[in-house]
């Protein structure tokens, strides 16, 4: 008997280790001749000219008739799929399928690191997922040449945030398509906010007040309270290992913001509410027998398309974020402004093709063709200046907004920490006139790195 | 001091009934908004007060009309036939090695029992990662590109697989409601010329019906339940989801703000299957647990 055991168990393991061995032989063969990264002294002369001068047919290499497979969010699968199938009648006979699966960009970086080879060739992902996937080697360098036309096509920030180190060059490279950006801003009702009221925190929230409406913003949150320090001057400039890197802010500065944004929340209780984002799309609604509730918020381009359904486009008003007046002088806030970026999957079978297609996922038509439909942010620099986005008030708050920001980079554990400090400036307990904000600054810079 | 007994019953049956009641308002409030919410017909995505101002049964209908990005009804009938899969499978294997360790005598019974015993004790999840990569190695993940029979797919048999391989490891409570049936049964019926297959089919069975039961029902809502390891084997195979974590998408980030009501929907409908063959099998159900426990 326990012979037999043993003789199974002993099988069991022979089948596993021999097919785990083929598989990855597989994947190292195929990942060899993947893009080599920006290198230095190379000029390319189509850069600046866009996906079509800069792709040929020679670039498909030896590859043909490939199959991939592509991760992308559930509102943008129908526009993915048309824009697959119309990079596949681009190159006809080099792809012969690509899939297309739905994966949100907040799940897609955790699903690749669980497996990398069962993962999408082609894949969005949120731009604070950057470093865990270059360190993990999920991310292949991008080919030098569509890397040096990117760089100068689109947003400078949302360049640098898609670069890393080369482990074999020494030197930055591009690792990711910048794809959109992504962030929050003011959003209101044109019948209880003017376009002028819009432009201070003081006059939203007398606006607001008036009216007998309510301004939410999710207090209790890192990715928002974070505004309040950053308002004040501090900034976040990358990781050093796992510690949180900071810029060189004025103590004074910040604590005098956090001072100001907790005296405007406690002057207009009531009418400054902490919730869920998810109030605002659903505040703005009204019916024959019940008002709208809210008359202003804060809230990021993904709930966009539902305010606007909520309020009507006629009663949709959207701006960068207000101004707040720290001790006397009218100071812009400053938010959290990320990007999401398309990555090529170093384990692809077909690394080439699946690189030309992220880099026409990330092109200008493709922008385009997703701020006209979805409402998203563009990152090139020929869309920024299109009609399509000057029109849409939208896409041009949140671009607004950009200028004054941090980018959601590199970042450690603020989260948490930032959180606790929004809900302490909202409580109830806390006098703006006589607590320490000094100290609370304090506290969290010390709780993001502990 | 109260004198009066019947006064001083009275007094006490009050406070206990107050608590118990406050206890139980507090233990079915959230099914109440759930099921209230869920036929709610405001025009909000998120509800605005406690309870709905005007009904309908438009977050029924949408979940099962608008499948083009969350396929709620194809998740749904995932996780049927994998329930009704496992269950089977499981119930017979449960069943069965209860009755090996309850009525034979073999050698090292004793040690097989306690390497259940052991086995028992880990956490699932401690292995999950484990049964991923050896899934994947035999090829049991991907078995569209194997077979290319639509619809077809390998997560969905990896977790019958999954669920119903290991289920022999919780045959405790059968074994203590076997060892409650005399022995003296299985040796008339050996007299009479019985295999001990024929005793277990034949007799023991038909005499067990709680415990049959009792297994049956676990062994079917472990599915449903079933998350952590579902979303592992299931991967970013949309198709093959589980109520579980397709219930879990229509929360997150994406997709909450529109989703919300049709989630507390889909809630209701897993709860349906579930408490059906409960409300059909709980005359069982009780007596299963207490017959087993005895001994146990």
């Amino acid at each position: 008997m326990k012979r037999i055991v043993a003789l199974l168990l002993a099988a069991m393991m022979m089948v596993v280790v021999f097919a785990s061995c083929g598989d990855s032989k597989g994947g190292e063969t195929s990942s060899t001749n993947s893009g080599s990264g920006s290198s230095e002294g190379q000029t390319f002369k189509n850069a600046g000219k866009g996906f079509d001068a800069n792709v040929s047919d020679a670039d498909f290499g030896d590859e043909k008739d490939a199959t991939l497979k592509v991760w992308g969010p559930d509102e943008y699968t129908s526009l993915l799929t048309e824009q697959c199938n119309a990079f596949k009648d681009k190159f006809a006979g080099k792809v012969k399928k690509i899939e297309v699966v739905v994966q949100s960009e907040s799940d897609s970086a955790t699903m690749m690191q669980n497996d990398p080879k069962a993962g999408a060739d082609v894949f969005g992902f949120a731009s604070d997922q950057f470093t865990n996937l270059t360190n993990a080697k999920i991310l292949a360098p991008v080919n030098a040449k569509y890397a040096a036309d990117v760089e100068a096509t689109n947003n400078k920030a949302a360049v640098e945030i898609s670069m890393a180190k080369n482990a074999t060059t020494g030197k930055d490279a591009l690792y990711a398509f910048p794809e959109t950006g992504n962030g929050y801003f003011l959003v209101y009702d044109k019948r209880v906010i003017s376009d002028k009221d819009a432009k201070t925190f003081e006059s939203l929230l007398k606006a607001c007040q008036k009216n007998g409406k309510k301004f939410i913003m999710d207090v209790g949150n890192g990715y928002y309270a974070c505004m309040f320090a950053f308002t004040g001057g501090l900034s976040l400039e990358g990781l050093d290992g796992s510690k949180q890197l900071f810029n060189d802010y004025d103590e004074a500065k910040v604590a005098a913001s956090l001072k100001a944004f907790s005296k405007l929340m406690h002057d207009y209780k009531g009418t400054f509410m902490t919730d869920a984002t998810a109030a605002i799309p659903s505040g703005f609604t009204s019916t024959a027998t019940r008002p709208t509730k809210v008359g202003a918020g804060i809230d990021g381009n993904w709930d966009t398309s539902g305010i606007k359904k909520a309020l009507g486009e006629k009663n949709f008003g959207a701006a960068k974020l207000p101004t707040i007046n720290i001790d006397g002088t009218d100071t812009q806030v400053v938010s959290m402004y990320g990007y999401k970026m398309v990555g090529v999957n170093a384990n692809s079978k077909f690394p080439r093709t699946a690189q030309i297609l992220a880099y026409y996922l990330a092109s200008e038509e493709c922008q385009k063709q997703r701020a006209e439909k979805l409402g998203w942010s563009p990152t090139n620099n020929a869309v920024v200046d299109s009609d399509t986005v000057k029109n849409d008030v939208a896409i041009s708050a949140l671009l607004a907004q950009s200028e004054f920001s941090v980018p959601q980079a590199n970042v450690g554990s603020i989260w948490d920490p930032f959180k606790a400090m929004g809900n302490t400036l909202i409580a109830d307990e806390t006098n703006p006139d006589s607590y320490d904000f000094k100290g609370l600054l304090e506290k969290t810079i010390k709780n993001i790195n502990s | 001091m109260i004198k009066s007994y019947k006064l001083r019953r009275g007094l006490a049956n009050t406070i206990i009934y107050i608590i118990l009641a406050v206890l139980g308002i507090i233990w079915v409030s959230p099914l109440v908004y759930l099921i209230l919410q869920s036929f709610s017909a405001d025009p909000e995505a998120i509800p605005q007060s406690l309870i709905p101002a005007s009904y309908g049964f438009d977050n029924y209908t949408k979940l099962f009309t608008e499948t083009s990005s969350l396929n709620f009804p194809r998740w749904y009938a995932n996780t049927f036939v994998i329930a009704c899969f496992s269950c089977v499978i499981s119930t017979i294997s449960v069943l069965m090695v209860a009755y090996a360790f309850s009525r034979l005598r073999f050698k090292s019974r004793k040690k097989f029992i306690n390497i259940g015993m052991i086995l028992g004790m880990f956490p699932g999840f401690m292995t999950m990662i484990a049964i991923y990569y050896l899934l994947k190695a035999m090829g049991l993940l991907d078995l569209q590109s194997i077979f290319g029979i639509p619809g077809f797919d390998g997560p969905i048999l990896s977790l019958i697989i999954c669920y119903s391989s290991g289920a022999g490891l919780g045959y405790q409570i059968s074994k203590g409601f076997f060892d409650t049936i005399p022995r003296a049964l299985d040796e008339a019926a050996t007299i009479d010329g019985a295999t001990r297959n024929q005793i277990f089919w034949k007799i023991i069975l038909p005499m067990s019906k709680p415990i049959v039961v009792y297994t049956v029902l676990t062994s079917f809502i472990g599915p449903w339940t079933d998350f952590i390891l579902a979303k592992i084997i299931a991967g970013d195979k949309v198709n093959n989801y589980t109520v579980a974590i397709g219930l879990q998408r229509m929360i997150d980030v994406d997709h909450k703000n529109q989703w919300f009501k049709r989630f507390l929907a889909g809630s209701v409908l897993v709860a349906v299957p579930v408490t059906a063959l409960f409300l059909k099998m709980q005359n069982y159900y009780v007596g299963g647990v207490t017959a087993g426990g005895v001994k146990g």
